[in-house]
């Protein structure tokens, strides 16, 4: 099977959460954020990530939609597993990431002398 | 020492697949009888020292897919599988359970495990032990552990310092242990015996020609085709890839069918003064409900504490900055459940499900609610049990209130034990291998890794692996393998 690369796909998405979440966090974290959290998914195995591919394809095309950020946020509180599952993934790759590699990182995303200032 | 890259062509009396705690004790025990053995390993081989445990980078190099990885269900289950030289030893806690006697007689009882004297195998996880330098930490333990035992003993429940595979320089802290893992003590026992160990070399399926496996067809790391001929295969590769190889093989039987697991909830408590250990697991176990629940501690660096507040981040999220004062703790389950291992034509990787019982959601509700009890008893000023729509939980009458809210298909269940895929025992209708290993309608292949497990043991299930893998390979030697 063909792989996908997933950085396309995530990318809108994983910054939208991102800065839903952590809205102070630096852009170039927030990059380097997301950038780890594509290089994970493809590295995924096979069926998980042909999984994750269809849901990130799915939320990009909704986001490309006017109002598509709602009607996202109002599909990932519906109790659907497999589709929930999807922002869980980008998010607990992404806050593993930011705090393993930041971690005095605030609750919203800011960075110590931000913080301060 | 260490491996040498795979090539495209080679060959071995005995082909062994897979380099962790059953394919590296096979090794030694068939290389010191005088076969020619070759193990294989798709992973690299990595230096301890040369990666932080429990780090994102660790996942990256020694982790199958960075350890992202999932059981499908309702919920899904996170699980980790090593992949590297000396597979999940390399990567674990280090904590050593030897098989209860119980499980154990009731395994050769129920499965029809023939010549199997529990007595036996508890001589040869003795020996392990020796090897494998298996004891207590030197000195005091560390405060996530002493959370354990402090909150335990307030409540009255059992509990104790489970011994490690470590050894420890002289004067250092309990937290500065050497891993005395795969590469560290029976992979170089079986170099030194004349083993040949590849790193970088997946075995994509087995071949057979006159109703024997002859040949493996494998990937190198650069992506190059090869292959392997042998006389004898060993499928060591841990119970999700042992059973997809075989799958792929077109070994039919019951392979795949029965995986086991110790599902886990988590939580992470919040103490007074600074608690965390970024790099290190907490000693101690709490087993006053064991085998059908116990507690421990996990990993807790940075990332993983942010991790565990995540389900509920909008009320927990404060908690992140005081993350020097937070440990993540679990509660384990001898779960009811069982999960499959697919191979699909095409696909690499196989398709991993599993499916709770009722049963099992109610443990994991009520152990989750032991479990923060035990860290109030401890001392700590909050918990975040990690499910969505969990409350932060600080006294006695909030455990009630979070146990009530608690669902398992809102919770982040995961687990690192995983075996039984290729339950061995002699009833061909429940078991994918016979009594030592053999895969039934097979003459020369064998398993000998946790897949043979025929159920989850209910402790950490390596020193189990490692005791069976060396009977069974003493048996091979024994009954002749290195004249086949």
């Amino acid at each position: 099977m063909r792989q996908v690369p997933a950085l396309p796909v995530v990318a809108s998405f994983a910054e939208r959460l991102l800065a839903l979440d952590l809205p102070d966090l630096p852009t170039g974290h927030r990059r380097e954020a997301v950038e780890f959290v594509a290089r994970r998914v493809d590295g995924l195995p096979s069926f998980t990530s042909f999984g994750v591919i269809v849901l990130g394809s799915v939320f990009r095309t909704l986001l490309a939609l006017p109002g598509g950020w709602t009607a996202a946020r109002i599909v990932m509180r519906l109790p659907l597993p497999l589709v929930a599952e999807y922002p869980r993934l980008i998010r607990s790759l992404s806050f593993a990431y930011i705090w393993e590699h930041w971690p005095h990182t605030s609750p919203t995303g800011a960075q110590p002398a931000e913080a301060a200032a | 020492m260490t491996a040498q890259p795979a090539t495209a062509s080679m060959h071995a009396d005995v082909l062994i697949i897979g380099s962790g705690a059953g394919g590296a004790t096979t090794a030694t025990v068939l290389a010191e009888a005088g076969l020619d053995v070759l193990v294989v390993e798709e992973g690299d081989w990595v230096e301890q020292g040369s990666v932080v445990p429990f780090s994102l980078d660790q996942m990256d190099r020694q982790y199958r897919a960075g350890g992202v990885t999932v059981a499908l269900g309702l919920p899904s289950i996170a699980y980790t599988e090593g992949r590297c030289a000396g597979g999940g030893t390399e990567v674990n806690s280090g904590l050593y359970w030897r098989p209860p006697g119980d499980v154990l007689e009731r395994w050769r009882d129920q499965f029809r495990i023939h010549d199997f004297d529990p007595h036996d195998l508890l001589a040869i996880a003795a020996e392990v032990e020796q090897e494998i330098s298996v004891g207590p930490v030197p000195g005091p333990y560390s405060e996530p552990s002493e959370v354990l035992r402090r909150g335990a003993d307030a409540l009255g429940w059992r509990n104790g310092e489970i011994p490690r595979w470590m050894t420890y320089p002289k004067g250092a802290p309990a937290t500065a242990g050497q891993r005395q893992s795969m590469t560290r003590t029976y992979l170089p026992r079986a170099m030194r015996a004349g083993a040949r160990i590849a790193t970088g070399c997946r075995v994509d399926r087995l071949e057979a020609q006159g109703g024997k496996a002859v040949r493996a067809v494998t990937t190198l790391a650069d992506g190059s085709p090869g292959t392997i001929t042998f006389r004898h295969v060993f499928v060591c590769g841990g119970a999700i890839q042992s059973p997809a190889l075989l799958q792929r093989s077109g070994i039919r039987g019951h392979i795949g069918r029965s995986l086991a697991v110790h599902p886990t909830v988590k939580l992470a408590a919040r103490f007074p003064d600074p608690i965390n250990v970024p790099d290190d697991v907490p000693v101690h176990q709490v087993k006053e409900f064991a085998p059908h629940l116990s507690f421990g501690g996990s990993a807790s660096n940075p990332g993983l504490v942010a991790l565990n507040l995540l389900d509920q981040w909008p009320t927990f999220k404060q908690a992140v900055t005081d993350w020097q004062h937070i440990s993540v703790y679990y509660a384990a389950i001898t779960s009811e459940g069982r999960g499959r291992v697919f191979s699909v034509p095409r696909l690499r990787d196989p398709i991993v499900t599993y499916g709770l019982t009722g049963r099992d959601r109610e443990l994991l509700r009520s152990g989750l609610g032991r479990l923060t009890l035990l860290m109030l008893e401890a001392g700590a000023l909050e918990v975040f049990p990690s499910f969505k729509g969990a409350p932060i939980v600080r006294n006695r009458k909030d455990v009630a209130t979070m146990q009530r809210s608690f669902a398992a298909t809102k919770a982040s269940v995961m687990t690192v034990h995983l075996c039984s895929t290729v339950p061995m025992g002699e009833d061909p209708a429940r078991c994918g291998a016979d009594s030592f290993g053999r895969v039934h309608g097979q003459s020369n292949v064998y398993v000998n890794d946790a897949s043979l497990l025929p159920t989850a043991p209910g402790v950490n299930p390596q020193a189990s692996v490692m005791a069976f893998a060396i009977r069974n390979a003493r048996h091979f030697v024994a009954s002749g393998g290195k004249r086949a």
